[in-house]
């Protein structure tokens, strides 16, 4: 069960990455809905199935890309590891710790697009990609994420015992 | 003590008289009326006054009456209206679409009759998932006969080439992006290049000859020499010429003809050298100037 509906997951939200995200850009930028999800996932439910929906998702993100690398692929996965891990040691889910969790996440996700982007293609100002997409998306992904969350907490107010020294 | 035979008497003594004086004034010739009509004219004066009160009273009721309570009719007509007028709103929208739709896909129609290649129609329908990357997906795929490397244009121009290709939907990359190179020919000057996309969106046609007499306003098109291409595609206009010292080659700045952010449809050129021949131009060519006489600058 979980299952179908982890795949029902990554089979709805690339398809609205790609589709209908378009409409609620921003000077060009759009939320990384698959990196918003798969942090979620991690926070909510922990590092393994954020893995795991971070590959599937990253994989079928890399899919509708006009990337030659598998970046997402790599990217999405170990931004889910750390999002579960955060949440390890956590009482209290707040607002700002997921804000801030989501922007340092972004940053990170969008910096390494740089870097395979110049190694992959022509080299590009860092400090111009940094500037016109990695700032932007980053702030873009938390304030979209809070959002995210608070309709998820509006649909199922209570988040899972916490996990506090429990490390198998 | 007075009786009621009495006043019954009295009354109709009264009456009696009332209706002879009535009778007399009628036969009264007009001339012996006026002391009548100049009283009546100071009681109509008097009578005036409470007849303007009990006009302005009358006016009242009847504004109140027709401006706040008998609004049911109006609020009814005013909800259909405003139903009417939503309806209409939305058949405008829907209609204007329509044309929109029309007059693009008829636009895409006459390129396919113009162009002497094979091409497929597609339609665009997302973009790509990251903001790193300028793609477009499109619905046709290996099953419709794409390939990787072909090239998908516009009635505008080209947009760029296919990278990836999966049964029922591929990817575009488009020619603004830094990832993406194209054969160019600057028309005018019959210079070639190789046009990529630049971080601003735009597109570069580098390793022009150093002495080339490439100026600004100069329109570039595809070469056909390599890629998926035919030979006469428009690229764009040159709108900066960047010569830097030490360097072999000119590189210049182009203004592609497509608006990337609106393309719907496309044409993907399925087979661009299936002729033996030079197909002929199919956009119009540039119409020659003094600066093809020779003129350096």
């Amino acid at each position: 069960m979980k299952l179908a509906a982890y795949a029902a997951l990554v089979l709805l939200v690339i398809p609205i990455q790609i589709a209908l995200l378009d409409r609620i850009s921003v000077a060009g930028i759009r939320p990384d809905l698959a990196l918003v999800v798969v942090c979620l996932i991690g926070l909510y439910r922990g590092e393994v199935e954020a893995v795991l929906v971070g590959l599937a998702m990253g994989f079928t993100q890399d899919l509708f890309s006009g990337a030659e690398h598998w970046g997402n692929l790599c990217l999405k996965p170990i931004l889910g590891l750390i999002a579960g891990l955060a949440s390890r040691n956590l009482v209290n889910l707040t607002w700002a710790f997921v804000l801030v969790l989501l922007l340092g996440l972004s940053l990170l996700s969008g910096s390494v697009m740089y870097l395979l982007k110049s190694l992959t293609g022509p080299g590009a100002n860092f400090f111009l990609a940094a500037r016109e997409v990695v700032l932007p998306q980053a702030c873009y992904d938390a304030v979209f994420g809070l959002v995210a969350l608070k309709l998820m907490r509006l649909w199922k107010p209570h988040r899972p015992p916490p996990t506090a020294f429990t490390y198998d | 003590m007075i009786s009621l035979q009495t006043i019954a008497g009295g009354k109709r003594a009264v009456i009696l008289f009332l209706a002879l004086l009535i009778a007399a004034l009628l036969l009264l010739p007009e001339s012996r009326q006026e002391p009548l009509l100049a009283l009546g004219r100071h009681m109509a004066v008097v009578a005036a006054v409470p007849l303007r009160a009990v006009e302005w009273v009358n006016h009242g009721l009847d504004t109140v009456w027709s401006r706040y309570l008998a609004l049911q009719h109006v609020r009814e007509e005013n909800f259909t209206l405003r139903q009417d007028l939503a309806r209409l709103q939305q058949e405008n929208a829907r209609l204007r679409e329509t044309a929109v739709a029309s007059t693009r896909l008829r636009d895409l129609l006459e390129l396919k009759e113009r162009l002497p290649y094979a091409t497929i129609a597609a339609h665009v329908v997302g973009r790509d998932p990251s903001n790193w990357y300028r793609s477009v997906v499109i619905n046709k795929g290996t099953k419709d006969g794409l390939a990787v490397d072909m090239g998908a244009v516009t009635p505008s121009g080209i947009i760029g080439r296919l990278v990836k290709v999966y049964d029922r939907f591929a990817i575009v990359l488009l020619l603004i992006d830094p990832n993406n190179a194209v054969a160019g020919l600057v028309q005018r000057t019959r210079d070639e290049g190789i046009v990529e996309g630049t971080e601003k969106g735009l597109a570069r046609i580098k390793y022009l000859p150093l002495l080339s007499t490439v100026t600004v306003g100069d329109r570039v098109i595809t070469s056909g020499l390599a890629g998926g291409f035919p030979r006469g595609l428009p690229i764009g206009t040159i709108t900066k010429i960047e010569r830097h010292e030490a360097e072999l080659f000119l590189s210049a700045e182009i203004v592609p003809d497509s608006d990337f952010a609106k393309i719907e449809d496309v044409l993907v050129v399925t087979s661009p050298r299936e002729s033996a021949q030079l197909p002929p131009m199919p956009f119009p060519m540039q119409p020659p100037t003094k600066r093809d006489a020779g003129e350096t600058r």
